[in-house]
């Protein structure tokens, strides 16, 4: 669950001195969208991203990128002059969860990671941050998702977990949810299966509730 | 006039067997035979018996290491198989390839003009059974081994398969997603709740198949009216632009409001329409030529129904 798992490690960066239109080709030819800056030692200073090139740039250059003397007099833009300095970095040591709270709130594309000694190791990108996320879902294994109401008290869980292990049925994942009565929580297992209709029986009848699954979303469950 | 509609019925089928609670067991096959007998559909119907299917064939879509893998663990007398889903005894490799053989002879029938269209009422189901893997009760892959056998057996090209399973055809679609010969489509339980977790609308094949695969996920709770309302709106266009020469259809009866195996809502009057849109579909394209072949289907008390008007609609359109 570390960043230093999920992270990219080849990471692309360019030098402050560079021109603009250098940094322009290498992310268009590499698909990539953030390119950290950093001196010869490797320490990080900033962050560039196209969304900064196409700023820096009047919108013809879109449309016609060959008006060779005016694309020279741009070429003299340097990757210093525009780049975020001091970008908001994290560090390897940190969880998949750190680096989602940090790149929500930063509201950015893509994390460099730096070493205590500012030397940049790698970036995440929302990207690697879904990756991470739909293998944590199990979403890639087939599988059935079940949406059960319990009771919040102790030993509930333990009732689902039990009762579906004795089914042999593994789990992909399992997520716990607040749910919009009170002391009532929604559990939504994850069933590596096909066959699920023995287990939703038994569940039945150790008195929980399985929940219509068009009734509840997973990021905010509606108020009745 | 009525077709000359076959059933591919054998009681050899139960004897796959599958252990003590599970949904894919033995009952099925004769609650679906009581539906088409009490009804008095038997003496319309051509009765077809199974026949163990050649391995060149079966090797058409398996890969031949799976073929002796599952050949392996049955002699040796496993009761799972690459998933605890997949319950099974000593005589399944027998009774699997009994299925794709029974779906073969329907389909030479078909196919030979002795016959205008069947009902194959196998065990094990096909439609999850991927190239080199058994998955979601199913071992071979009887519908896409019989959309192979008749473009190699028969010399036809264009292949249309219908899926209305409440599960996504997984298998069907991976074998044919680069093959622009072969149309998939699919209706099914959308796979975020249901399983296999495939089928999502943006599946529309690969490469060369691309847009010869088509999926309509269904919202939990949705029936016969957005059944019908969705057939109409992404079955029936492209089957018109790529004009099937013959129909196989996977044929799955878990969707229905009884069945517990999934959150779809259809009625038994849901599944005659679907069934009786793909008829005429056939009717239009193919000379008729429709295969129609069970895969899900748990509820042993809406069996019989199910499978009697599905066989009327075969016989009278």
């Amino acid at each position: 669950m570390f960043v230093s798992n999920s992270m990219t490690r080849k990471v692309l960066t360019v030098e402050p001195e560079a021109d603009i239109f250098t940094a322009q080709e290498l992310m268009a030819n590499h698909k990539i969208r953030h390119l950290p800056v950093t001196e010869p030692n490797g320490r990080l200073i900033g962050i560039v991203t196209d969304r900064d090139i196409r700023s820096a740039l009047p919108y013809k250059f879109f449309k016609q990128p060959s008006v060779v003397a005016e694309e020279d007099s741009f070429s003299k833009l340097k990757i210093k002059d525009i780049m975020t300095r001091d970008p908001i970095t994290i560090s390897p040591a940190y969880t998949i969860q750190d680096a989602l709270l940090v790149i929500q709130d930063a509201r950015v594309g893509a994390l460099p990671v730096v070493k205590e000694d500012g030397i940049l190791t790698g970036i995440i990108s929302v990207r690697d941050l879904l990756r991470a996320f739909i293998n944590v879902l199990g979403i890639g294994e087939p599988g059935t998702l079940l949406c059960i109401l319990m009771e919040e008290k102790v030993g509930q869980l333990k009732k689902i977990v039990d009762a579906i292990t004795e089914e042999n049925i593994s789990f992909g994942s399992i997520l716990v949810a607040r749910y919009w009565q009170k002391d009532k929580r929604a559990v939504f297992p994850y069933l590596l299966t096909l066959n699920v209709a023995h287990i939703k029986e038994k569940l039945k009848s150790l008195g929980f509730t399985l929940l219509d699954p068009m009734e509840w979303y997973l990021d905010q469950l509606p108020k009745k | 006039m009525s077709n000359r509609t076959g059933f591919l019925y054998d009681d050899r089928y139960q004897q796959h067997l599958t252990g003590n609670y599970h949904p894919e067991m033995p009952d099925r096959l004769p609650a679906v035979y009581k539906g088409i007998q009490d009804a008095g559909l038997l003496e319309q119907l051509t009765l077809i018996k199974a026949v163990p299917a050649d391995l060149k064939w079966v090797e058409t879509v398996h890969d031949p290491h799976y073929i002796k893998r599952l050949q392996k663990a049955c002699s040796s007398g496993n009761n799972i198989f690459d998933s605890p889903d997949n319950q099974m005894c000593p005589a399944t490799y027998e009774i699997a390839l009994l299925a794709v053989g029974g779906v073969l002879e329907a389909t030479r029938l078909v196919l030979e003009g002795e016959l205008d269209n069947a009902f194959c009422a196998v065990r094990p189901p096909g439609h999850h059974a991927e190239v080199d893997k058994a998955m979601g009760f199913c071992y071979f892959n009887n519908v896409a081994i019989a959309a192979r056998y008749i473009q190699k057996q028969c010399g036809i090209q264009r292949v249309g398969i219908v899926d209305f399973d409440v599960h996504h055809g997984n298998g069907t679609q991976h074998i044919f997603e680069r093959d622009p010969t072969v149309f998939y489509y699919s209706i099914h339980q959308h796979p975020t709740f249901a399983y296999p977790g495939t089928g999502r609308e943006f599946e529309m094949g690969k490469d060369a198949g691309h847009g010869y695969t088509k999926n309509s996920p269904m919202l939990p709770g949705q029936g016969d009216s957005e059944y019908k309302q969705i057939l109409q709106r992404d079955l029936m266009p492209v089957f018109a632009d790529f004009k099937p020469q013959v129909i196989l259809v996977s044929s799955g009866f878990d969707g229905h409001i009884e069945d517990n195996m999934s959150d779809i809502k259809l009625t038994t009057e849901g599944f005659t329409w679907i069934i009786k849109k793909i008829v005429e579909m056939a009717a239009e394209y193919a000379r008729g030529r429709l295969i129609s072949v069970l895969e899900g289907g748990y509820s042993i008390k809406r069996l019989p129904e199910l499978a009697r008007n599905h066989v009327e609609v075969l016989l009278n359109g």
